[in-house]
């Protein structure tokens, strides 16, 4: 199962690198404007070729699908990560760059965020948290990215270890065995220092027990925060079989399975997770009706989208939600 | 030899069709579709059928559960190709059927009847992925360029895939539309193809970024003046598997079950009868596991369709 919810790393990076290529990422409007997300672009194709020197295997695996990709995917991809960016901006602008503050990207994988965030936010500390094959291959990756290895300054790894330098850091633990994760969280991060929790597509994967338990303890541990969670939800009306039919299909397709899509299967069961935070959550078909027309405009203008019915019933089955604890 | 039966045989297993065969039926196919109207002429009974996108199983399930083309009478609605595994199949077996039964079906084009837009939903890549270039695809859109329009049934029912046009105000006036040709970017013919109904007051952009969205209005509007009783039209998604609007006057019908694999919806035809009568029939998706007879089944399960 491990291995199974790993690879999905590899399909989130590739529908992120499908999204750039076609042109949806970055947003001028939001990860440009709003964010300051510089060289966005360059970053992640400097990122795929580091990783082509890893293993052409994964390599070959991220970039297959780029010259078909489907709209209504790369609609999906954009929706996700320029709400969570927003929302990282938004929370660390009010929290100033003055302040130290700590992000904990919990499954991120392949996720590139950090780049881009330590430049901008100089007294920002950033953990990636994976399983060990996954940050393996990060590791050399970014150690083979010239120009990443140089950005983050990172340290030459000996033998066994990952890279790492003063601010970034990159942690190797199975996050449903909370002890491991707690003893080696503890190592890196500071529980009086404002944090932000990022889990996407991470809590989905996890037993409902081993989920509320990492809940649970990081929201007590760390003094103040924000936690960040992007999922899919099973739908709870009536005659919606979005859920089921999801699980069937990974379960068949690659042995994926998603425990809680069917408990947590409506956005006020998602966010109760979260309980007693102070909490607030929305489906990607909501935000994506937010988006303003001249942003719209451009996305059309990329693809053409045949339809929006199936993005909706999609889109509608995924949620953002946002918490925040103590005094930030 | 050309045995359109060994063909539709071979069709309904999923099976592979020579290069050559392909550009046989394509071609009687054209010569075929060619002398039909823009707007033909259906008589009752009649089972008017919505989008099929490739899903060759859903296909045979919706023959199996309407009576099938040896006993009755079929309207499709267009959009035969694209997103689903079997767009080739599903294409080729409604066009033999129509070289089998010339008076027992009608198609119509749909807004994925394109080149442009097979080559961004999947059936230029299915075609390229089956025959390793793309000839039989060429040789299907030409095929596209020949289908109908609408049709009429009864002088009661008017059927399109999208909806209606502020440029053609009759069915007199479609006729008149030249069809044999890719489908434009605006103008009739793509409105045809690509509007939508809504709940607005007048002619609206729509968000489709082709076609129109349309009212009950124009809907009454356009019933009036053509003395017809019903607009059947397909081309949006209908979880419940057909939805009738504005008194009645206009019905989606929608017949791919668990689109593309995954939106858990139910699909519908509809039948209408000597006495114009509207009947539904529901159907589901047919399970993957359900191993009827020696039909072969959706193995290629898409890998990138969700967010993970």
């Amino acid at each position: 199962m491990e291995r199974v919810v790993q690879q999905t790393d590899y399909d989130a990076l590739s529908c992120r690198i499908s999204a750039i290529y076609k042109g949806y990422l970055p947003s001028p409007c939001y990860q440009l404007a709003k964010c300051g997300y510089m060289g966005y672009k360059e970053i992640h194709m400097d990122y795929i070729n580091g990783l082509k020197h890893v293993s052409r295997r994964i390599h070959g695996k991220v970039t297959r699908t780029l010259q078909s990709s489907y709209p209504v995917m790369n609609y999906g991809t954009y929706l996700r990560t320029v709400s969570i960016d927003l929302e990282l901006n938004g929370i660390l602008s009010k929290i100033g760059k003055d302040q130290r503050v700590q992000i904990l990207d919990l499954g991120g994988g392949s996720d590139l965020r950090m780049v881009p965030l330590l430049r901008n936010y100089p007294n920002l500390k950033f953990v990636d948290v994976d399983y060990s094959e996954s940050t393996k291959v990060k590791s050399k990756a970014l150690w083979e990215t010239q120009g990443l290895r140089e950005f983050l300054k990172l340290q030459e790894p000996q033998g066994d270890q990952l890279v790492r330098s003063d601010r970034y850091e990159l942690i190797s633990c199975d996050l449903n065995d909370l002890n491991q994760t707690s003893v080696k969280l503890d190592k890196v991060t500071d529980a009086d220092v404002p944090t932000i929790i990022i889990t996407e597509c991470v809590l989905c994967y996890m037993t409902q027990d081993a989920s509320q338990k990492l809940i649970e303890y990081l929201i007590n541990h760390y003094k103040s925060g924000h936690w960040v969670s992007y999922d899919p939800i099973g739908g709870s009306s009536e005659n919606d079989r979005f859920g089921t039919i999801m699980q069937a299909n990974l379960r068949d397709s690659r042995n994926l399975e998603m425990p809680t899509l069917m408990i947590f299967n409506s956005k006020e069961k998602y966010a109760n997770r979260f309980a007693p935070l102070q909490t607030s959550i929305q489906d990607m078909w909501e935000l994506f009706n937010k988006i303003p027309q001249d942003e719209i405009k451009r996305l059309k203008s990329l693809q053409f989208l045949d339809e929006l019915e199936e993005l909706k019933v999609m889109q509608t089955h995924y949620v953002f939600c946002k918490s925040q604890w103590g005094n930030v | 030899m050309f045995d359109l039966d060994r063909i539709i045989s071979l069709l309904r297993q999923g099976r592979h069709i020579a290069e050559e065969t392909v550009y046989t039926l394509c071609l009687l196919s054209q010569e075929l579709l060619m002398n039909e109207s823009n707007v033909t002429h259906v008589n009752t009974p009649v089972t008017i059928c919505g989008d099929i996108h490739g899903q060759l199983h859903d296909l045979l399930t919706l023959f199996e559960k309407s009576g099938g083309i040896e006993k009755s009478r079929y309207i499709f609605l267009g959009d035969f190709v694209d997103r689903g595994f079997y767009s080739l199949e599903s294409f080729l077996l409604l066009l033999c059927y129509k070289l089998r039964y010339p008076d027992r079906i009608t198609l119509i084009r749909g807004n994925h009847e394109t080149r442009q837009i097979t080559k961004v939903y999947g059936f230029y890549d299915e075609i390229m992925r089956k025959y390793g270039n793309s000839n039989v695809w060429r040789y299907c859109c030409e095929v596209f360029d020949y289908l109908s329009l609408g049709a009429i049934v009864n002088q009661s029912v008017f059927c399109v895939h999208g909806g209606l046009s502020p440029d053609v105000m009759t069915i007199d006036e479609i006729r008149s539309v030249d069809r044999k040709q890719e489908v434009p970017h605006e103008g009739a013919m793509c409105d045809l193809l690509w509007s939508d109904p809504d709940d607005v007051d007048t002619w609206s952009l729509s968000p489709r970024g082709a076609g129109f969205l349309f009212g009950g209005q124009q809907v009454q509007e356009f019933l009036s003046r053509n003395g017809v009783d019903l607009i059947a039209r397909a081309h949006q998604l209908v979880m419940e598997g057909y939805k009738e609007m504005f008194d009645n006057g206009l019905v989606t019908v929608w017949s791919a079950p668990n689109y593309c694999y995954r939106c858990g919806n139910v699909a519908a035809v509809l039948r209408i009868d000597d006495d114009l009568s509207r009947s539904y029939t529901i159907f589901e998706a047919v399970q993957p596991q359900n191993d009827v007879g020696n039909t072969i089944l959706p193995t290629r399960k898409p890998q990138m369709d969700y967010f993970l």
